[in-house]
């Protein structure tokens, strides 16, 4: 599905991602983990088109993406959320995700700017749909709340739904857990399961390794901008590298 | 729902009905001119709102006004072209340069798009000043024709020689491009903007080409301020370059803002009402400005959302005071 190859990107002399191949296969969930400005969300930029590669190739179903615009990429089916939470402040949950579902329109301008009876048979479509996602979310309680003033966690989740309305085969989650609490975390992790289970392949960014070790069957560990492991969660648990840059130095930690 | 939006449009029926009919009250030309210019302004103003729909403030729509302007004019008095079709060719001349500036001008965000939209009407007025060839230089053009007069033989001649005609003239121009700007407000295009608005890089992520529909505000945007500077040069019989300068923008801005951005009746609200306060403030005559700074500011500091907010708030204070009782 997601071929990345030699993919390099450079901020100055610094290399932020040097070298990093990865392919994901369809309906995989994979990992990819590593200490803070290790250059993960640096590779979702690039990937997503929200940065330019310095080198290498990224390849989403065959085709090469790489200087495709964000919106392009979007379209193609490979959709990311953002660490800091994402969402439009002064609408509605629904409007949310009924504007999301709008931004992916194969509605002519015209047809959608005059209101003809093909787009008014489209906004009952997409409307059915939204509301299937928010009740998919477990968000129906909050619907007709504006997005600004839900608690942090329905803003978290109310990110990913928007992501989903946009309809990706390959979902790109920046840190879906980030600041959650314990009950959230678990609601989050179940909810990810089940976006997976639906048959979208997902990218997963987390710091919380447990939630990391129990929904991904592959890991990816990227430290100073470099694979330095990959394989199953009990692999990466015994792999001293990973030990090494998570903990520092064996010099420093006994 | 249905008796809501029966009344919704009988008020509105109503409220058209009777801008047509003010002529047969208010006869004074001046008191006409005022209305007049009022219209341009409403124009102006909700176009504006359509480009900050999008997320980015226009302060260069006097320019554009300035383009329409002279579009039309040079080609009615130097082609001899009917002044309906240079009428047409000044709005699409507004949407036109848009095109041509915005996939530059977008790229820049906030108040850098706001700062190049000021030095674009800045370089329109240096070009109407120096090309004196064409344009007059600084002292404009004078003696614009008015619109060619239209003949439906033994049903409607209207010559455009009374203010009342003009009047007519700029209503109807005003409630076509209300029209098309509510239209696509409420259109998926409308609802693209507001998201763009709301969070572009949200947008951008989930497959919205937001560069290409900030350029479309900004164009059609231009598009009703050409034909607005069309609009006035028939009305006005002279324009000038600095007719519609850096102020005039400022002061479309300050309608919007007085109104409430929020909602499309805001700039119309704000446009018509700061049209007349300086014109009942008349009497006063030097102190005419103070007064309309003293109004502006008021209403920025008690009503942040506009005037339009008002008839919530008032509901707002209602309700309190009896939970209160």
């Amino acid at each position: 599905m997601l071929e990345i190859r030699g993919l390099s990107k450079y901020f100055g002399g610094l290399a932020a991602v040097n070298e990093f191949d990865l392919s994901i296969n369809k309906g995989e969930l994979v990992g990819l983990i590593g200490p803070n400005g290790a250059g993960k969300t640096t590779t979702f930029n690039l990937v997503t088109g929200f940065l330019r590669p310095t080198r290498g190739k990224i390849m989403l179903e065959g085709n090469d993406i790489v200087g495709r615009k964000p919106h392009s990429v979007a379209k193609k089916g490979m959709v990311r959320t953002f660490q800091a939470t994402s969402i439009f402040p002064n609408f509605t949950v629904l409007q949310n995700i009924v504007a999301a579902s709008h931004l992916n329109p194969k509605v002519v301008f015209w047809e959608a700017a005059l209101h003809t009876s093909n787009s008014h048979k489209q906004d009952e479509h997409i409307l059915s749909q939204s509301l299937g996602i928010i009740q998919f979310m477990g968000m129906e309680g909050v619907k007709d709340t504006p997005a600004k003033s839900l608690p942090h966690g329905h803003k978290r989740i109310l990110g990913i739904a928007i992501a989903l309305a946009a309809e990706p085969k390959l979902l790109l989650l920046d840190e879906p857990l980030s600041g959650m609490n314990a009950e959230e975390v678990s609601e989050t992790v179940g909810l990810i399961k089940r976006i997976w289970q639906r048959g979208i392949t997902i990218l997963l960014i987390e710091h919380n390794m447990r939630a990391t070790m129990s929904l991904c069957q592959r890991i990816v560990v990227l430290n100073f901008g470099k694979k330095i492991a990959e394989g199953s969660p009990e692999e990466i648990k015994g792999n001293n590298e990973v030990i090494r840059a998570y903990l520092g130095t064996s010099k420093y930690a006994t | 729902m249905s008796t809501k939006k029966l009344v919704k449009f009988i008020s509105y029926g109503a409220l058209i009905i009777i801008l047509f009919l003010i002529p047969l009250v208010i006869t004074g030309p001046y008191q006409l001119h005022i209305l007049i210019m009022a219209g341009i302004a409403v124009i102006l103003t909700s176009s504006l709102r359509l480009i900050f729909n999008s997320g980015q403030l226009s302060l260069g729509q006097g320019g554009m006004m300035t383009i329409g302007a002279y579009t039309s004019t040079l080609l009615v008095m130097k082609m001899g072209w009917s002044t309906w079709v240079a009428l047409g060719a000044a709005t699409a001349t507004g949407a036109l340069l848009a095109l041509l500036v915005g996939y530059p001008f977008v790229r820049l965000k906030g108040i850098y798009f706001s700062l190049v939209t000021v030095f674009l009407a800045e370089v329109i007025r240096l070009i109407a000043e120096q090309w004196r060839s064409v344009t007059g230089g600084s002292l404009g053009i004078s003696n614009i024709p008015p619109p060619d007069p239209i003949k439906i033989s033994g049903l409607l001649e209207i010559s455009f020689t009374s203010k009342v005609d003009f009047y007519y003239l700029i209503l109807v121009f005003t409630l076509i491009s209300l029209l098309i700007l509510y239209t696509l407000e409420q259109s998926r295009v409308g609802i693209t903007w507001f998201s763009i608005r709301e969070s572009d890089s949200l947008a951008e992520s989930i497959g919205v080409d937001t560069t290409k529909f900030k350029v479309l505000a900004f164009c059609i945007g231009s598009l009703f301020a050409g034909l607005a500077g069309g609009l006035y040069s028939q009305y006005n019989s002279v324009i000038t370059p600095s007719t519609f300068g850096f102020f005039y923008a400022v002061y479309v801005l300050i309608y919007m803002i007085v109104g409430g951005g929020r909602r499309f009746s805001g700039p119309i609200v704000g446009a018509v009402i700061l049209t007349f306060v300086p014109e009942l403030a008349r009497i006063l005559k030097g102190y005419q400005p103070y007064i309309f700074a003293v109004v502006v500011i008021l209403i920025i500091i008690f009503m942040p959302e506009g005037l339009v907010s008002m008839p919530d708030r008032f509901i707002k204070l209602v309700t309190e005071r009896r939970g209160h009782a």
